[in-house]
């Protein structure tokens, strides 16, 4: 799709970024200072959620974050075609970067289960990760399904991401894949699950 | 955003394009909801997304945060 109207700030930053030479650095520079800017901010906003322990390298993770975002916007820059402005559109790239890694930081030390037998293994856990369910039918219910219906893989992530709450690109870091594809193992566990409820009479929606 | 111990577990039906679909339109999300108009009409499929990814969700609130530092 090509593009709408740009505004005359975004407009600058395509045409300084796409030049060469001095202007093309001092936008580069300028680019990577309001990233560093969004990718502290974001890191002060979320100070609350990170360890103690790892506060000290907070801002190697900003910076690392803002290096490599401006690199992303600047690679991608055919593909800006104005439906947001530039700042907007760079923003993300940035946020992308610094929650990341910030996810990543904050689990850094604590175990995440990567084993694709753990449904098998520990059955007594099984309760306590689905203890939000009251109903006990429905408790069974997804109990059975999680075992017959879903894949070893399917079984791991839904575990990890949806019980145990383990990010999703935590998730797939341990497991050396990206957070699309994890992502897409649980939609497609969850689907799964919610047809097996449904053919059940439960009332869950499925298509 | 609220959910239900199920929806939570189990997300929801409408049609989810994912976290990297979700990339492509998170900033004209974010700039719609600043000015006021209905960001989820506009993108149902990312807000339905967003429902059922926490990433991606805190992303937003991340770069609906940044929008306003700018």
């Amino acid at each position: 799709m090509q593009s709408v109207l740009r505004d005359l700030d975004s407009t600058r930053w395509v045409h300084e970024l796409r030049a060469s030479g001095a202007v093309h650095e001092a936008a580069a520079a300028r680019l990577h200072d309001l990233l560093l800017r969004v990718a502290r901010s974001e890191a002060a906003r979320r100070r609350s959620t990170l360890p103690d322990r790892g506060l000290e390298e907070l801002d190697d993770l900003c910076a690392q974050a803002a290096g490599d975002a401006t690199m992303a916007v600047i690679a991608k820059l055919g593909d800006f075609r104005g439906e947001a402005r530039f700042t907007t559109w760079a923003c993300k790239f940035v946020i992308f970067e610094i929650s990341t890694r910030l996810r990543r930081h904050a689990w850094r030390h604590r175990w995440v289960e990567t084993d694709e037998t753990v449904w098998e293994r520990l059955p007594d856990q099984r309760r306590s990760a689905l203890d939000s369910i009251q109903d006990q039918e429905i408790f069974g219910a997804l109990d059975r399904a999680i075992g017959q219906d879903l894949t070893g893989r399917q079984r791991l992530v839904f575990r990890a991401a949806v019980l145990d709450e383990v990010p999703i690109d935590v998730l797939a870091e341990r497991l050396g894949s990206s957070r699309g594809a994890v992502y897409k193992t649980l939609h497609d566990a969850r689907r799964k699950l919610r047809h097996a409820l449904a053919a059940q009479g439960y009332g869950v929606k499925a298509s | 955003m609220s959910q239900s111990p199920l929806d939570r577990l189990l997300g929801n039906d409408d049609p989810d394009p994912g976290c990297d679909a979700g990339l492509e339109v998170i900033d004209q999300y974010c700039e719609a909801i600043r000015r006021g108009e209905d960001a989820a009409g506009r993108f149902p499929a990312f807000a339905a997304h967003i429902h059922n990814c926490t990433a991606c969700r805190e992303d937003t609130e991340a770069l609906l945060a940044a929008l306003d530092g700018l």
